[in-house]
Parts: structure tokens; sequence; C-alpha cells
């Protein structure tokens, strides 16, 4: 257990697939040598096979009881896919434009394909993923060499390289699949929620970069964060395959949207709904009846009233509130323990609970002066 | 028939109990035998010791496929030879293995062969010397280990990011490319060879300061793998300047997934320098032969043990409730059998994470980080039921095959 949880809400509801937080994350970290398979963000179509193929079936997690279950590692050519490339420089010199290799799967093989028949009931949504950050970490756990540590200021899971020494087991402990192996230098790496930028007040890339202001980051005890109020004042927000029982810190608001079914004669079908909440509730659990509701309960006060909290913090109107990075516990926690607090790169980000920050840009609506 | 069929089973069950492993003898040669590798003639002074490894079972590691792989892995031979020039020794280390299996490759399932040999740094209290499974807390082992890998890359290696950075990525062309790729590969490193010091699983740490200077190599031909180790007989960690003392080794087939404590290994095996005084008392300590009724010890485990280890056949104790004992005999000493029934706490096995199986937590751990077993003393058996007991335990170990 951290003293305090970083977390992360993704609104499915907007997520249109672009995989900008992907590449995001591949420009800013995983574009080193052995991490060319490696997506510590992917966005993947649900229903679909996922990334890695088939990673909801390859064990890890926790039991009922507690008990670490064993799991599989998946590997390069049957479950993540071979990284290819083109011959671009060749073209020049008139060559035919041909992959270094035949590929045969790789991440978003399967995007948008989903499930039902078109034009009646077909659907898929998008979900991105990255590291959870788990209270209870699967890959953690499972590292016989106590290399993977959460982080006590805000439960970021890292990996010691130095005590890694490759064995792997950590991807048969994580539910998610979320770490991943660099053959390059027979180590496990993941997603580290992009600490050092954190650190210094930038949210992490893929949040920043998402185009659909999807991603909210912040602390979970802080009661005046977007974060908090999503997973814990509305409940709307809920994290992904919790059955796996690490207790992840990414949240999801379900997509509760979705166009109405045709029936057999190309009608719309009233009242329906194309996305099947059953397959809603493998990933959500049963809570998320319980969202959708709160969901479409506020949204309907928003029609009739033009008021509802939750409708203007899923709008997403501000950066700044959708990020509170708390820099001033950054900061405290660092000369608490004797370490040299950042500089701050960003200072738009940096409110909450132990933050006293002012506000860069003033609402449009506020009058300046005392007149 | 029956009867005398009856006896030589029970017998040949008291004999296997009372094979102990013979003591390698270090030959010493003139010259130097710092530098030598698996294929020096310098081998041909001196015979092979078999040393038996037998399959870690203590604990279960979490990989469905590697443990299918291995769930009934048997007991294997190693065939060891030993030299010395007065500074420095060398191992010389045989086994069969139908594979060969190098990490190498853009995989992320492929494992590489390996070996490794253990050395306590304190030997003094022969009756006391670490845990077999990389050492226990306040008696440190040091671990040689090679690694059958291709080419692997340091993280952050000298802080030269520009270098790691994935070729396409690179405004680079041409020539250029064909440069940096050269670049880059300056960077890889061909042999892995690494030395750890250890207070026990988990606590493995690798000595990155070139303090304990060692040369590991390994060779495959025709079915066997050929390993050496050649380090001098005193460095910063170690002191294996005396008439004898106590080694350990282990091996992985990387065909079946092997790594970490999927391994063989064995126990304690005592190493006596020819030529040199002393030590024979831990030459017998670790050649020492049990005596007793072994099916006496069994029914005393079936009594006092299996109510929380598991071993062998007798599983009715939950899993990961305590070591599993089946191969317990195969890398155990007598001592420290003994040492364990009369004071668990001792040697505190570190088993797994312990959010792992909260449930089954093998120790507590007080607010200093001291370990205490969650196993009871039985120093209230009598003396002669833990001398059987203990048998039995020998007796719990695979075959070679």
């Amino acid at each position: 257990m951290s003293q305090r949880q970083l977390a992360m809400v993704m609104d499915l509801n907007k997520c249109i697939g672009c995989q900008t937080c992907t590449v995001s994350c591949k420009t800013q970290w995983t574009n080193r040598n052995g991490r060319e398979y490696m997506y510590w963000n992917n966005v993947e179509t649900y229903p679909g096979v996922g990334y890695p193929k088939k990673w909801q079936e390859l064990g890890g997690g926790f039991d009922s009881a507690g008990d670490l279950q064993p799991g599989r590692v998946p590997s390069i050519e049957g479950n993540y896919g071979v990284p290819w490339d083109y011959n671009h420089d060749e073209l020049a010199s008139g060559a035919e434009f041909k992959p270094n290799i035949e590929p045969t799967w790789g991440p978003n093989w399967d995007e948008d394909e989903g499930a039902g028949d078109f034009p009646q009931d077909n659907y898929f949504f998008y979900i991105p993923r990255i590291c959870n950050h788990c209270t209870n970490p699967g890959c953690l756990s499972a590292c016989p060499r106590d290399a993977i540590f959460k982080r006590d200021q805000d439960g970021v899971v890292l990996v010691d390289l130095d005590r890694c020494q490759g064995y792997r087991y950590c991807i048969a402990g994580c539910p998610y699949k979320k770490i991943y192996f660099n053959p390059k230098i027979s180590k496990s790496e993941k997603c580290i929620l992009c600490f050092p930028r954190v650190e210094q007040g930038l949210p992490p890339a893929c949040a920043q970069q998402c185009v659909g202001r999807i991603r909210f980051v912040g602390f979970l005890d802080d009661e005046e964060g977007q974060v908090h109020k999503l997973v814990h004042k509305y409940k709307v927000a809920l994290p992904l395959r919790s059955d796996k029982g690490t207790e992840p810190n990414v949240y999801y608001v379900p997509p509760t949207e979705a166009p109405p079914k045709f029936d057999a004669h190309g009608k719309i079908i009233e009242g329906s709904n194309r996305i099947p909440t059953e397959e809603l509730e493998k990933l959500f659990g049963s809570e998320v009846h319980q969202a959708i509701k709160t969901v479409k309960t506020e949204m309907q006060k928003r029609k009739d009233t033009g008021k509802s909290e939750l409708m203007d913090l899923l709008i997403a109107y501000n950066h700044e509130d959708m990020f509170r990075l708390d820099s001033g516990y950054y900061k405290e926690y660092a000369k608490k323990h004797s370490l040299t607090p950042k500089k701050l790169l960003d200072e738009r980000y940096s409110a909450g609970k132990n933050s006293n920050t002012m506000k860069f840009f003033m609402p449009s609506n506020a009058k300046g002066g005392d007149s | 028939m029956k009867n005398l069929l009856k006896v030589l089973i029970t017998l040949s069950f008291i004999g296997s109990s009372l094979i102990a492993s013979n003591s390698i003898k270090a030959m010493k040669i003139p010259g130097n035998v710092s530098d030598i590798g698996p294929t020096s003639k310098a081998w041909l002074s001196t015979s092979y010791q078999d040393v038996i490894v037998y399959p870690q079972t203590t604990i279960k590691l979490n990989d469905l496929d590697a443990n299918a792989m291995n769930a009934d892995n048997s007991a294997k031979k190693l065939r060891v030879k030993a030299i010395t020039d007065g500074k420095n020794i060398s191992f010389l280390i045989k086994w069969k293995d139908e594979s060969k299996s190098i990490q190498e490759g853009y995989s992320t399932t492929s494992y590489g062969d390996g070996f490794a040999v253990q050395f306590p740094t304190s030997y003094k209290d022969s009756k006391k010397l670490p845990y077999i499974g990389m050492g226990s807390v306040g008696r440190s082992v040091v671990v040689h280990l090679q690694k059958a890998t291709g080419f692997t890359y340091e993280p952050n290696g000298n802080n030269d990011v520009y270098h790691q950075v994935n070729e396409n990525n690179q405004n680079a062309f041409h020539e250029d490319i064909q440069k940096y790729r050269i670049k880059v590969k300056e960077t890889a490193i061909s042999d892995y060879q690494r030395v750890f010091i250890s207070e026990g699983f988990r606590s493995m740490t690798q000595i990155k300061d070139g303090s304990e200077s060692s040369k590991m190599q390994m060779v495959y031909k025709n079915g066997y793998w050929k390993g050496s180790l050649s380090l001098p007989l005193k460095s910063s960690y170690l002191n294996l300047n005396k008439g004898a003392f106590p080694i350990a080794f282990a091996i992985w087939d990387g065909d079946k997934k092997n790594r970490d404590g999927l391994k063989l290994l064995s126990s304690w095996i005592g190493v006596k320098v020819v030529g040199k005084s002393g030590g024979e008392k831990l030459i017998d300590l670790l050649n020492e032969k049990s005596k007793g009724d072994v099916n006496n010890g069994e029914k005393l485990a079936l009594e006092n043990c299996a109510a929380c280890h598991r071993y062998k056949n007798v599983n009715m104790a939950p899993d990961f409730m305590a070591p599993n004992l089946s191969n317990i005999g195969g890398y155990s000493t007598k001592e420290y059998l003994m040492e364990s029934i009369v004071e668990p706490s001792a040697v505190v096995v570190a088993g797994y994470n312990r959010n792992a199986h909260k449930n089954f937590t093998w120790y507590d751990v007080d607010e200093k980080g001291i370990r205490t077993s969650t196993m009871p003393s039985y120093e209230w058996l009598d003396e002669k039921s833990r001398n059987d007991l203990v048998v039995y335990l020998q007796s719990l170990k695979a075959e070679v095959k």
C-alpha cells in the first residue's frame, strides 16, 4: 500500500480510437531498442481479442482467497505479432513496396470488427489500456527477485531494472499482460505512468495528448479532484476486470451511449442499445448497471434543468481541472525524504489537496479588478 | 519371495539414504588456472566426481506452461572436476542436455541453458552452513552464474540513450544507418556472466563493482554442456584458501523454460584441496551417513509434518502453506534438516512474495525486519525420533533417470 494513489479515469463514451495516446507513448518512451512490440498504452476494439491476443485468458491475478494465479507468458509470434517495416529506402531505386516480413498478426489487427450483424445490431467500442498501477499488483507478487515495487508517494508501480533478471514471472502474474519483456536487455519493462513528467507538473503523455479529452488524472483521495468525483462521488468510473483481484487504479466510464438497433426492415427499435450490458458486466462487474443508470439520470437532469455536475465533469472543459497533479505534495514528500524536489515545467496542472495554486487563466465571465 | 522382496526394498530405501555425496578433490597442478576454459588440457590431469542435482520443488512458480513442462523432472547427474594452482581454483562441470538452448532473438519466450556455482562466505561453523537456496539471513553466499544468451544490452548503457533509440526513429539512411547499426552493436554484451551476493532467495543482488572476479564459460558438444568457473581462492567476499570448503551447483534447461527457481540444484558438497591440511570435520559432516529407522521417520512425518508440508504423494496440506519437501533430501544436509526441526527460525526460507499467498505466511516479520518462522519447534521429539525423521526426510528426492 502506498501513502496515496495517483489514478486515471477514461471516459469510453468519448474514445474515438485514434491512437494518439499510443503514439504519444511510443514517441515518449517505447521507441527504444527491444520496445518495438511494446505498447505501454494501446487502444483495442471490444469485442475483440485485444493486445496481446486473448490477454483475458492468459491467467494471472488473484483468486477470491487471495492466491496468486499461475499464468502464461505471451509470445511475440503468437500473441503480440512480430513488428514489421517497409522498404522505404529502396523505393527510390524502383523496388516494389513490400514489408520486411509477411505480417500475420499485430496490435489492432481486428480493429473495428466488433460483433453483431450489420446493420441490425453490430457494435464495438474502444478500450484504451495502460498499466493499471494496481493496489495489489500481480506482477509485484510474482517477482521472485523483489524487483518490482509500488512507489510510496503515488502508488506508481515500477520495475527496478538493476534487480530484474528477466525471469518473466511478472508477465505471467499480471492479469492485464501490461508488463513486457524486452528481449534486447533481457529485462521486463512497463508503463511508468509518466512519473518523471508528473513530478514536474505535466500529466502523462497519453492523457495530455488525448484529442477526445477522455482521460482524467489525479489523486484518488483528492476530494476536489475530478478523478475522485467520478470514481467515488458518482461511482460512474469502474475498474477493468476487478474480478482479477489486483485492485486496478485505472477507471473507466462505461460506454453508455450507442445507437439503437434496427429491426429486420431497417427500422429503428426505439429504446434499444447496441452495446449489450452483459458484455459491459464482463469487463466492469455488476456495478456497471448503477453506473449506466447514474449517467443516464444525470443526462436527463441536464436536459430538464440545465444543471448537472457530472455532465460538466464528463464534458471536460479544462485540462487544468482534469489533471490535478498536486505538485505541492510531491515537493513536500521530496523534502521529507531528503530527495531533490523537481522544478515544475508547467504550473497549470499542479493543483491538488496539498497544493495552493493560482489559476493562470481567468474564467471569461470573471470580472477583473474591484470595480 | 514376497518377503525377501520387501526386505530388499526396505534395504534399498535405507540404502538410498546412506549414499552420501562424496567430496570433490581439487588437485594442485603447476601453472595458472585463472584463465582456463572448459576445453583446456589442464583438466586431463584429474578425474570426474559425480554430483547429483535435484529439481527445486520447495516453492512452485507461477508460469503455467513452464510448470507443466517441469512437473515430472527427475534428478540429474553432473560430473565435476576441480584443479587449483595454489592461488586460483577452477571447476569443470559436465552435464547431459539433449537440447542446446540459447536465449536470443526477438522473442519473449526464449530461455537459455545455464549453470551456477555457489559458495558460502563463511563456513567456520560447518554445522550452520547457509541455506542451499541462495543463502539465508546472516549466512550469505556468493553465486557465480553463466547463462547461454545471444547479445544483450545494458538498460541505459553508459547513459548512451542515443544508441538505444530504434533505428526507425533515427534521421539516418543508407550508409548512416549502417554506421548507426555498427555503433549499436558495439554496445552489446555477448557474455551473460554474473556474480551475486545473497542472503536468501529474493535478496540476491548483483556484484557490479568487479570486486568478485571470476571467469566462466560454457560450450556445447555432442549433447553435453561443459561449463568452467575459475576464481581466486581469496577475494573480498570469499576465502576458499582452506583444506576444504563447501560448494553447490545448479543447472537450468532453457528448452523447458527453466530460469530462476525452475532449476536442478545440488546439496552442499565438500571440496577437498589435495595436499592441504584442515577441513576434515567439514568433509566428514557433508559426507556423514545417516542411519535410522526410515519407516518410523515416515510415520513421524505423517504425524508431525504433513499437516503443513506437502511432499511426494502426501498432499494433505493446503498448497503454499509451507515449503514443499518433495526433494528436500536431495538438496539438504543432515545438519540443516536437524536444525530446521529443532529451531525453525534459524533459517527462514523467504519463499513466496508475502502478498502472493497471504493466507499462508511462512514467517512473521517484526518492525526490524527479522523473520520468525510460523513453524513450531519440534525439540520435544526425542533424539531417536528426530534422527529417524531426518533419515526419512533425506530419502525424499527424485531419482536419477
